[in-house]
């Protein structure tokens, strides 16, 4: 084992180190290799036949012919979802199936898709035919109650009366029509129509029989179902009487262009009594027959239910083999293919492919090497279930490039702090820590719950969780819980005396204003002291204490970041970017914003009884305005004019060192390198001999340059008014719960009611309040907040490090295309 | 007083990192977790700091209305 090099470490600080690795596989063994490395899933392949179009490859017709299978697979899935049958999930299958299993499946699959379709077909005439039985059964009886009502008599003397039923158009009738129609026999059609064509059919009939007939419809009362289309049609039946045949035949005619179904029907009673008889006693025998093919129809998809799922996954496995297959390139009797892999993971692979080769019982074994290459590999960060999330934040912004130091292993603790900066309550954090917690408990349970919205938030229960955990520190910082204060140490800091006479407010009591004088050295220990919160004057002490916390906060942050981008270089051993990047960068941020952090906490840091304070507002503008010379009044500390001069000629000092440092350091670098002739024994990958070098222009390099640089010293001031919002948000967030309080609970609490009543009163507000605490403060304020923590993330702490210009490791895996299909 | 307070406390996290840094166990996520634990200090210890600065001289009274006799 010595001899072996030791294998890179897996870590979440930067991506793990890739190789490319070559493989050769005898062709009689390369689908059960490929199916092997799918089942790993550690291998993304490149493609080593770019220069052949997509339908000329080796195994398209393989891919065409396993479309074919897939589309019979999802017309008997379709099927089974139509009867609302459970489809079985299949237990994962370890290896690849053998070709003679491959062929049986096949011709199962089809045998059975060919038995389901000839069970629909019967199902249908059967259903047709039923169809046609019931719209009989019903045609028989209406003509049956028809006849035997009074005016049938009537009109079979009488032939067509000149009054027409059909009510729609009334107009007066050819007497001498009616005159010859007299003389002769007058026949009837019936038939069965949809009830939304009745008045359509109605009133195509008069005016093609121009009013020559006699029309009566009634209702069918239950509706009838569809055989093509499995909806239930409520239908009318009708009868027209003609004359003559001619008629007759036009009538079929459109009939049947109306969608009518016309049945023969009998004129004398006697016969049409038959009919029925035969009729029902048909449906009787349908009945039986129908219901044998429904339950053989059923039984055999859910047969199917059963076996579909592990049909499919095969099937699916198989096309991404050959997918894979057309990337790689045929040589004699072996196959080559190329793909990146972790290296750490070379010796699981290489198992594995012997193993694959040995389980085949084949002599011959797959030969796995790994290979020097020019292009960039991708990047492959491994995440758990609780890194997942935040690794998603990150990669939203971009892919890190490869090695680059990953954010998201800082951003799991930043992020969640920045958000409880804005949203800092006892109350609510404690709310959104229990929610989160829930989720991160029931965990199992709740996975496999499918709902868009939910699953979002789903994916987000680690983050909600730390986000809930630091809300509650903060909330305590804030000494605010749901807007009330807590008084957790019983220290006396201020002395509070009376500044006005006692006055009395109505039924309430006596007041006195008062004012409190700091007790010099004494301090509340833990956040914000009660007195400070219940205060009358509390807005204008906050607003000074967040807005200086958000800019030291963000100054920090934004420092934190550009010392980030050290490690980056160091990685890359570059010392030109270290000395001509990093430091520039540095001092420009440290000798500005950071000395106006320094000034901030210096401010607070001294006592000033006695004293007038200096504005830092003004001290920092006079600072670039009248740089050397401070103003007596506004002094801050002794020799401040020469501290601020310095600190200022180093700000403008490391502003063209930044510009122009790097793009002539890398002008000379050029110069000295040597062209590289290419070694001529070195193994080329087959994917690398496209390979080409980036070129590289001083033009381009320059101007890079000159857009990161403008960017950081400008960006320096937009971004650190950007982290303002930390006070902007916090401020609305404490206000709007205050004003929930006042509005809703306090009212009530005050009122002067009988106990009972309060006691409802109370009752009915407290669920009002808490279901506004949820929805606004929670859920509203809690999203607007992860926005700007997120933007925070993405544009004032990435961009001082962060290229994100990376692309992701795509290994080929099993596991994540069958998953990709259940969505 | 103020500011022995906040050496003192910074001196404790400090203390309690480096002992994050050395008792994480070894494995893939040993980066994770020092970091976190590095960074939850840091950043907690930042926001108590601040706060407890921003109230060791202030420059401005509170005032409040206070209720001396009930009805």
């Amino acid at each position: 084992m010595a001899s072996e090099n030791k294998l890179p470490e897996t870590t979440f600080l930067r991506s793990d180190v890739m190789s490319l690795a070559q493989f050769y596989i005898p062709s009689e063994i390369s689908k059960q290799t490929i199916g092997a490395l799918g089942e790993l899933g550690l291998v993304q392949f490149r493609d080593l036949n770019k220069d052949v179009n997509a339908f000329q490859r080796t195994f398209v017709s393989d891919i065409r012919h396993y479309d074919e299978v897939s589309r019979q697979i999802r017309f008997l899935k379709s099927q089974i979802e139509r009867e609302d049958i459970k489809i079985a999930k299949a237990e994962a299958t370890g290896a690849t199936s053998s070709p003679k299993e491959l062929e049986d499946l096949e011709q199962k699959i089809s045998e059975t898709e060919k038995v389901v379709i000839e069970l629909n077909e019967n199902q249908r005439t059967l259903d047709k035919r039923y169809l046609e039985l019931t719209e009989m059964r019903h045609v028989i009886k209406v003509t049956d109650e028809f006849f035997e009502s009074s005016n049938v008599k009537d009109i079979q003397e009488n032939n067509l009366t000149s009054e027409s039923t059909t009510g729609l158009l009334k107009e007066e009738n050819n007497a001498a029509d009616l005159e010859a129609g007299k003389k002769s026999t007058v026949s009837f059609v019936a038939g069965v129509i949809p009830r939304t064509k009745i008045n359509s059919f109605e009133r195509l009939l008069w005016r093609m029989l121009r009013g020559n007939l006699y029309m009566k419809n009634a209702e069918i009362e239950e509706p009838i179902k569809d055989p093509e289309t499995n909806e239930l049609v409520e239908k009318n039946v009708f009868i027209v009487f003609v004359h003559g045949q001619v008629l007759l035949n036009k009538i079929k005619k459109l009939c049947e262009s109306c969608g009518a179904t016309v049945y023969p029907v009998s004129e004398s009673a006697e016969q049409r009594n038959e009919e029925s008889i035969e009729v029902l006693a048909r449906i009787e025998d349908l009945d039986q027959v129908l219901n044998n093919t429904r339950d053989t129809r059923m039984n055999k998809l859910r047969d199917i239910a059963k076996n579909i799922d592990a049909w499919n996954t095969v099937v699916r496995k198989e096309k991404a083999i050959y997918h894979v297959m057309n990337l790689l390139k045929t040589d004699k009797n072996s196959m080559i293919a190329e793909g990146w892999v972790p290296t750490n993971k070379i010796p699981e692979i290489q198992q594995r492919i012997r193993e694959a080769a040995e389980s085949t019982g084949s002599n011959v074994t797959p030969i796995m090497n790994e290979v020097t290459y020019k292009s960039v590999p991708p990047t492959y960060n491994v995440t758990n279930k609780f890194t997942k999330c935040f690794q998603s934040i990150v990669d939203s912004y971009g892919v890190a490039n490869y090695r680059e130091i990953n954010p998201a292993l800082y951003t799991i603790i930043t992020f969640p702090f920045l958000f409880a900066v804005m949203f800092g309550d006892l109350g609510h954090g404690v709310l959104m820590f229990l929610a989160a917690l829930a989720m991160v408990l029931f965990e199992k349970k709740l996975a496999n719950f499918k709902n868009e919205i939910f699953d979002m938030v789903f994916s987000g229960r680690y983050v909600i969780l730390l986000m809930g955990l630091f809300s509650i520190f903060t909330g305590l910082v804030y000494n605010d819980c749901f807007s009330k204060p807590l008084s957790i140490f019983n220290t006396k800091n201020f002395d509070f005396v009376a500044t006005s006479d006692p006055f009395e407010e109505e039924e309430r009591g006596t007041f006195v204003n008062q004012v409190g004088n700091h007790i010099s050295g004494n301090v509340y220990a833990f956040g914000l002291d009660p007195a400070w919160v219940s205060a009358e004057n509390k807005l204008l002490f906050q607003n000074s204490y967040k807005m200086k916390l958000s800019v030291v906060l963000g100054v920090i942050h934004m420092l934190f970041g550009t010392i980030i981008s050290f490690f980056n270089y160091t990685h890359r051993k570059s010392i030109s970017s270290i000395l001509l990047v990093f430091i520039p960068e540095l001092l420009y941020m440290g000798s500005i914003f950071g000395y106006l952090a320094f000034c901030i906490v210096y401010k607070w840091c001294t006592d000033w009884s006695g004293a007038n304070p200096p504005s830092l507002m003004n001290m920092l503008i006079n600072m670039f305005l009248s740089p050397g010379s401070v103003n007596e009044e506004e002094k801050l500390y002794n020799g401040q004019g020469i501290i601020q001069l310095v600190l200022l000629l180093i700000a403008v000092v490391s502003i063209p060192i930044l510009l122009l440092g790097k793009p002539i350091a890398q002008k000379i670098a050029n110069k000295k390198t040597v062209e590289e002739l290419p070694i001529e024994n070195e193994v080329v990958a087959i994917s690398e001999r496209d390979y080409k070098k980036p070129e590289w222009s001083f033009a381009d390099a320059f101007i890079n340059q000159a857009v990161h640089t403008i960017e950081y010293c400008l960006s320096g001031i937009s971004h650190t008014a950007s982290y303002l919002r930390l006070w902007a948000l916090s401020l609305a967030h404490g206000q709007l719960s205050e004003v929930l309080w006042d509005m809703l609970l306090n009212n009530v609490l005050k009122m002067d009611l009988n106990v009972v009543i309060k006691g409802i009163a109370l009752f009915l507000i407290i669920g009002a309040w808490l279901g506004l605490t949820v929805a606004i403060l929670l859920i509203m304020e809690g999203l607007s907040a992860f926005l700007h923590a997120l933007r925070l993330h993405w544009v004032e702490f990435n961009s001082k490090f962060y290229k994100g210009e990376g692309y992701k490791f795509v290994p080929f895996s099993f596991r994540k295309i069958l998953k990709k299909e259940e969505n | 007083m103020g500011v022995r307070v906040l050496l003192i406390v910074l001196a404790v996290i400090f203390v309690l990192s480096v002992l994050a840094l050395l008792f994480t166990p070894k494995g893939p996520n040993q980066a994770v977790i020092r970091t976190s634990i590095v960074l939850t200090l840091a950043c907690c210890y930042l926001m108590w700091a601040i706060t407890y600065m921003c109230q060791m001289n202030p420059l401005i009274s509170p005032e409040r209305v206070e209720r001396i006799k009930n009805n």
